[in-house]
């Protein structure tokens, strides 16, 4: 699958949880607020209701105190809650539309206390007119509220506003309970989804983020190897982004092993080569010296000073072949073989060579040369070529001088080597370093045009850097670095 | 009773042959030179010495290691399997600076290793020309023959 696939999964499925989380919490909010509206309700009615009960009982004190007191003050109170009662019931009655029992209750209360209005209203119309009509009066007080008429009434509603109140008070718990579970069950579901979505959205992450990180630690991996040199390949079985990655990878180590061993191949044959010829070069040569020799030896004194002079050129030239092989072999070893490491006093060392190769009427100074561990027959070959160069290309007129100085550069020593001899044009500076190039006729026995090919290959191989810096008739100073370990 | 030394060199080189030919004569010393110009030539020597009687057997094998049909070291495996030849006394004389050369007959039983001079340096010692290097390992060689 790929990795897209399983992110845009992964991603997809938390958010389709977080979706019907919404959802759910959305409905289950309803609910609340629907169950919250019914208590409210609930409570209105409740409060309605008392005083509604109120107000009828109020209605029935002042009918009571009238008719005892005589008293036209309870009318007031009486014809108040006539115009108010009314209104009570037609507002309890509107609330009650869902409920049929308790507007039946409702309804009965209204029939009764109708009932009562029109045995009061009697009563009170008697009682005002009781000097005009007494016996009207005496009749209603006899039979009708000596008989307690209006109290049964008044105890009727008492009653069915008793039992109304119950069951308001047994809903509205109900209903509080109700609600009371909808809020829980609304806090539990968003617990449950979050925790959910949060599991999810980790383990996802978690995984995604574990197989990509595995799969770049092994591209990582085989790219270290192929720095080290190690050409393996990453096995990938996925088929996704990545594997793609991991195939150009896979394909560029193996093009780079094949190039490198092909590489390994030709240049081992190459210097295999130069060994061979310039090995087998010699043979021939030493059996010309040899043969030179035994006529020599043989003819005595027979040789004309002529022949003797033709004799004497043989070795010169067999000289100046043998340096040109010996040249070569070192060229070719410099890569074939590595030499030892060890502790170099590099003082030490160009005293060594000068000793061997500078004439008596040479100078040579040294400056801060210091101790070091290194390929110590690599440094004595780019010494000794440097130095001899500069004795063979010394002025004939001016008495020799060699400097060499070095510095520390970086991880490098900086070495320089001036010497005051004939100097070289600025258009050979880069010329010099290449075989077999040399700016000395051909007949010049000591110039092979192979020492400073040698030097530059050696320090090539160490990453090294060299260059000259010179001017015709100035002396040249040659400046190469070198690892300090 | 001093006898003659009996000298076998095994070399395809003809100017190494006429070398040790003209060292040996300078030498003032009995010997008797054969040559042979490689492995097979020198084994059908030794072979028919060998038929003859093995008082004619060399003193001294002095042994080039590249040489055409049987090279060298071959050449001193055969002989060290064989029992009438194996106690030969055998000095490799060579071009080769190979260490896998030296190793290899010093491990199937030389008497020493001489590398060939390649140099032709006029100003260097006598000793380091092929003639002056053949005269000196020659007398040595032969020396350590008398000593016995």
């Amino acid at each position: 699958m790929k990795l897209a696939t399983q992110i845009f999964l992964g991603f997809s499925v938390v958010i389709g949880i977080s979706l019907t989380d919404s959802y759910v919490n959305y409905n289950l909010s309803q609910k609340v607020n629907r169950n919250t509206d019914y208590v409210a309700k609930s409570e209105t009615i409740i409060r309605n209701s008392s005083r509604l009960h109120k107000s009828i009982i109020e209605m029935q004190s002042a009918f009571r105190g009238f008719l005892l007191t005589d008293d036209k003050a309870f009318l007031d109170s009486y014809h108040e809650g006539g115009r108010v009662i009314p209104k009570l019931f037609i507002e309890q009655r509107s609330l009650l539309l869902n409920s049929a029992s308790q507007a039946a209750k409702l309804d009965t209360i209204t029939k009764l206390h109708q009932e009562w209005i029109i045995y009061s209203n009697k009563l009170i119309e008697a009682k005002k007119s009781v000097k005009i009509n007494p016996s009207l009066y005496v009749d209603l007080f006899e039979n009708k509220l000596r008989k307690q008429v209006g109290k049964k009434i008044n105890d009727r509603i008492s009653l069915i506003f008793r039992a109304f109140d119950r069951a308001e008070y047994r809903l509205r718990e109900s209903r509080r309970d109700a609600l009371n579970h909808s809020v829980e069950r609304t806090r539990t579901y968003s617990v449950i989804f979050l925790a959910l979505t949060v599991f999810i959205g980790v383990l996802s992450t978690v995984y995604i983020v574990r197989l990509i990180t595995r799969r770049i630690a092994l591209m990582v991996n085989l790219a270290d190897n192929i720095s080290k040199g190690e050409f393996a390949v990453v096995k990938d079985d996925k088929n996704d982004e990545l594997t793609s990655l991991s195939v150009s990878l896979n394909s560029m180590s193996e093009t780079l092993d094949k190039n490198i061993k092909e590489l390994e191949k030709r240049n081992k044959e190459l210097n295999q080569f130069a060994y061979v010829v310039s090995h087998d070069l010699k043979a021939p040569i030493r059996g010309i010296y040899n043969v030179t020799q035994w006529i020599e030896e043989d003819l005595g004194n027979e040789v004309s000073p002529q022949m003797r002079n033709y004799l004497n050129i043989i070795p010169d030239r067999i000289k100046r072949m043998e340096d040109l092989i010996h040249g070569l072999l070192d060229y070719a070893r410099i890569s074939r073989e590595k030499p030892l490491r060890e502790k170099v006093d590099v003082n030490t060392l160009v005293k060594d060579i000068a000793e061997l190769i500078i004439p008596e009427d040479f100078k040579i100074q040294t400056f801060g040369l210091p101790v070091l561990i290194t390929e110590k027959i690599r440094l004595e070959q780019v010494f000794s070529n440097l130095i001899s160069n500069a004795v063979k290309y010394s002025k004939s007129d001016v008495a020799g001088e060699i400097v060499i100085r070095c510095r520390e550069v970086n991880q490098f020593y900086e070495f320089s080597i001036r010497d005051n001899g004939i100097g070289i044009e600025p258009q050979f500076h880069s010329k010099i370093f290449e075989i077999f190039q040399t700016l000395r006729e051909k007949n010049a026995k000591e110039s092979t045009g192979i020492g400073l090919a040698i030097v530059k290959k050696i320090i090539d191989d160490q990453h090294c850097t060299i260059g000259v810096e010179s001017e015709l008739g100035k002396g040249s100073t040659f400046v190469f670095t070198w690892p300090k370990h | 009773m001093e006898s003659k030394n009996v000298i076998l060199l095994v070399d395809d080189d003809e100017l190494d042959v006429i070398s040790v030919q003209r060292s040996l004569k300078k030498l003032d010393s009995e010997y008797e030179l054969f040559t042979a110009y490689n492995g097979i030539e020198a084994l059908e020597m030794l072979q028919k010495q060998v038929n003859e009687g093995v008082h004619h057997l060399p003193d001294v094998i002095l042994l080039d290691l590249n040489m055409p049909k049987m090279n060298g070291i071959e050449f001193l495996r055969v002989i060290r399997a064989d029992e009438n030849l194996k106690h030969l006394k055998v000095f490799v004389m060579t071009t080769s600076g190979e260490e896998a050369d030296r190793k290899t007959t010093e491990q199937l039983g030389i008497s020493g290793y001489l590398i060939k001079p390649l140099n032709f340096n006029n100003n260097t010692k006598r000793s380091d020309s092929m003639d002056g290097f053949v005269q000196f390992h020659l007398r040595k060689i032969l020396a350590s023959k008398h000593l016995q």
